[in-house]
């Protein structure tokens, strides 16, 4: 099993942000969170990423870029705790070969190869979103949690993203607001709704019913 | 008008600067006071080349020694800033950055003699206290990177996560502080080190007014030109030129420095055994005939300056706005040459000239400071976005449209020289004025550094009480700006 939690709450002050979540995620799941701004959906993923640190890589909403940074070194920052610090300063002073070609491999299958040794400072929001997942399929961790991560990408370029990562790693939990996005690259997808679950169904046994109130908590 | 908080510290300031005016000597004592100055300014036609040599070889000095005082303070306080969270550190900076750079020179005379060590050693510990301390702040502002993701590597993710969004601001504030350093080293003459100040002085007492405007100008063209010649491509070379130039370092003497620790700081009543009687006299003479008068001088001049500054500012940041002024550039000029002649030297001209009293001083201290509040709120007016249908009118543009917007940041602007003016303030009694400077300097003459020593303390003290209260007054008005947003300038 990948996560448990068992009638969970988390607060900030006095106010409740998720209330009595019971969840379970098995090692393999693709699983959508749907809901709309303040349900709850970052807080539940920050918190998965606490529980599992090692295992798991976390994108952000707000993405963790460094401004004044390349793309290339951006992404490679998935690598800092695996190699040495003197490695790291190395490849920050003069980018090594080996290092370039890997991120040119990961960034072109984002269609994000020209970009490379551009300042993330220059870059437009969608550009940005896909150095953020590039450092993700840089790491070498089996559980990807990400806010809404494809939120500033076109059609193609989204279906594009959601196949790399849900090829690359072996759990997936991903904040999205589309429905049809979520419903059809996800095996599972759970509803939230002012901090509580409200629907945690297969993606293949959702009705007609679940998905307009899908639509309704995303709205 | 204005909110009321706003008004209410204006006019507490107001109020301080009017007793201040009240028990401030101001007086004029020369005999001619117009005269000379007209003579000063007149001889700006007949300047002198004749001494151009070896006033070129100061000007040499002042640039090597600032330069190679800048790159240690620079290294020392990144050092500093990475370990500014410790409290000792912090409390340590605060004492160092508070007595100026003037003071440590004399200290150093002391212990080192009258050399190159002793120039860049008093230059590096103020300068590496106030480097580290802004780059402290510079490092927490542009601390973006989420805290969940930063991993067990701390040095990698230092370099990686925030050092790329901080350096650019730190090495902006560097080159800002590089041109203090070199007004800095050019006062430094005024103690007897050979940079621009040693010629400045001798040629004024000696009224050679031709000469002084050689060295004047010829700082002014130096100033003015620094990003040409140190910059991000020429500082490196740069550096390693200075430290070739510079042949005599004079030597390090441990004996002196021990002697100076354990034996001529020692206050005398602790070293000679005074009588309990003696000891309390000593002490009491110090405080009630030195320090109490000392404090007393420096707040008033302090306080007299500061309003003084916000007058000036406030008449003549129109000057450099292209609300106002036809030609902004015109008025540039005028403040970039008040900004960039140090208070010491302005303070200096105008004690020759009128003689001493606190004017020189207050004068000193209005021109040079007011003059940079004015550029920076003149700037500010620059972005402001108007109306289309707003008054063409220049009064009433001045206090119903600019001058609301600008006040409460041309308060956080002046709450940021305050310390600053204080610092000046205190040092400008060597030149007369009983401030503590003037105690301290008097100590040395008579060579009492263990007075020297408690009344520096007192010099830091006071200056890191009105750090505090400048910071209290910032959060009172909530006008507290990220320094690599516009207080490179200030601090």
């Amino acid at each position: 099993m990948a996560f448990n939690l068992q009638n969970h709450n988390i607060s900030y002050g006095d106010i409740n942000v998720l209330q009595n979540i019971n969840l379970s995620i098995q090692k393999g799941e693709k699983i959508a969170l749907l809901g709309r701004s303040g349900s709850g959906k970052s807080t539940l993923l920050k918190n998965l990423f606490e529980m599992q640190k090692e295992n798991t890589s976390y994108i952000p909403q707000e993405l963790g870029l460094v401004n004044n940074l390349s793309v290339f070194h951006n992404v490679y920052i998935a690598l800092l705790d695996k190699n040495s610090t003197f490695y790291n300063i190395r490849n920050l002073i003069k980018p090594v070969k080996s290092e370039v070609l890997n991120t040119e491999d990961i960034l072109d299958g984002l269609f994000l190869k020209d970009k490379i040794f551009s300042k993330v400072s220059n870059l437009s929001g969608g550009q940005k979103q896909r150095t953020a997942i590039a450092r993700s399929l840089n790491s070498d961790k089996a559980i990807l949690l990400a806010d809404e991560p494809i939120s500033a990408l076109d059609q193609n370029l989204s279906q594009v993203v959601m196949d790399t990562v849900n090829q690359k790693f072996e759990t997936v939990v991903c904040a999205l607001h589309n429905v049809e996005v979520a419903l059809k690259n996800f095996d599972r997808v759970i509803g939230l709704s002012g901090g509580t679950v409200i629907i945690d169904k297969k993606s293949s046994e959702i009705t007609q019913e679940d998905t307009s109130t899908l639509y309704d908590v995303c709205k | 008008m204005f909110a009321n908080k706003t008004t209410n510290l204006s006019l507490a300031f107001l109020l301080v600067g009017v007793i201040s005016f009240i028990f401030a000597d101001l007086s004029i004592s020369t005999l001619h006071p117009f005269l000379e100055t007209g003579k000063f300014f007149g001889s700006i036609v007949n300047i002198n080349f004749n001494n151009a040599d070896y006033v070129i070889e100061a000007l040499l000095n002042t640039i090597t020694i600032a330069i190679i005082s800048i790159a240690i303070s620079a290294v020392l306080g990144f050092f500093f800033a990475i370990v500014f969270k410790n409290l000792v550190i912090r409390i340590g900076l605060a004492f160092t950055r508070a007595i100026h750079e003037l003071f440590w020179a004399l200290i150093f005379l002391q212990i080192f003699g009258l050399n190159t060590l002793s120039a860049v050693l008093a230059i590096i510990i103020p300068y590496s206290a106030i480097l580290g301390k802004v780059y402290a702040e510079i490092l927490e502002e542009n601390d973006h990177f989420p805290e969940e993701l930063r991993g067990r590597d701390r040095v990698s993710y230092f370099l990686y996560t925030l050092l790329p969004d901080a350096f650019p601001h730190i090495v902006a504030y560097t080159l800002y502080r590089f041109e203090c350093a070199l007004r800095s080293t050019a006062i430094l003459g005024f103690v007897g080190i050979t940079t621009l100040g040693y010629h400045l002085s001798s040629f004024f007492m000696q009224g050679y007014y031709e000469d002084v405007w050689l060295i004047l100008i010829l700082f002014y063209i130096v100033i003015a030109t620094i990003k040409y010649w140190f910059n991000k491509y020429t500082f490196i070379p740069a550096i390693i030129a200075s430290f070739v130039y510079v042949k005599e370092w004079g030597e390090l003497n441990m004996d002196n420095l021990i002697r100076f620790f354990t034996s001529d700081i020692v206050p005398a009543p602790f070293k000679h055994d005074y009588t309990i009687e003696r000891t309390t006299q000593w002490f009491s003479n110090l405080f009630f005939d030195e320090i109490m008068v000392g404090v007393f001088n420096t707040i008033v001049l302090t306080q007299l300056a500061l309003v003084l500054t916000a007058i000036f500012a406030l008449v003549f940041f129109p000057i450099v706005s292209k609300k106002f002024a036809k030609i902004p550039f015109i008025g540039h000029i005028f403040l970039v040459v008040l900004r960039s002649t140090p208070e010491y030297i302005l303070a200096y001209i105008f004690l020759q000239l009128f003689g001493p009293s606190m004017l020189p001083a207050a004068l000193a201290l209005m021109l040079h400071n007011g003059a940079i509040i004015s550029f920076l709120i003149g700037n500010q007016s620059n972005k402001m976005i108007l109306r289309q249908d707003s008054t063409k009118r220049k009064i009433e543009l001045y206090f119903y449209e600019v001058l609301p917007r600008i006040y409460s940041q041309f308060l956080a602007f002046l709450f940021y020289r305050w310390e600053i003016i204080m610092r000046e303030s205190a040092i400008l009694g060597i030149l007369g004025v009983a401030t503590l400077g003037f105690f301290i300097d008097s100590a040395i003459a008579d060579f009492r550094l263990d007075k020297m020593f408690l009344l520096l303390i007192v010099t830091a003290l006071l200056n890191i009480a009105i750090d505090l209260i400048s910071k209290k007054s910032r959060d009172y008005l909530k006008v507290d700006k990220p320094t690599s947003s516009c207080g490179c300038s200030l601090k």
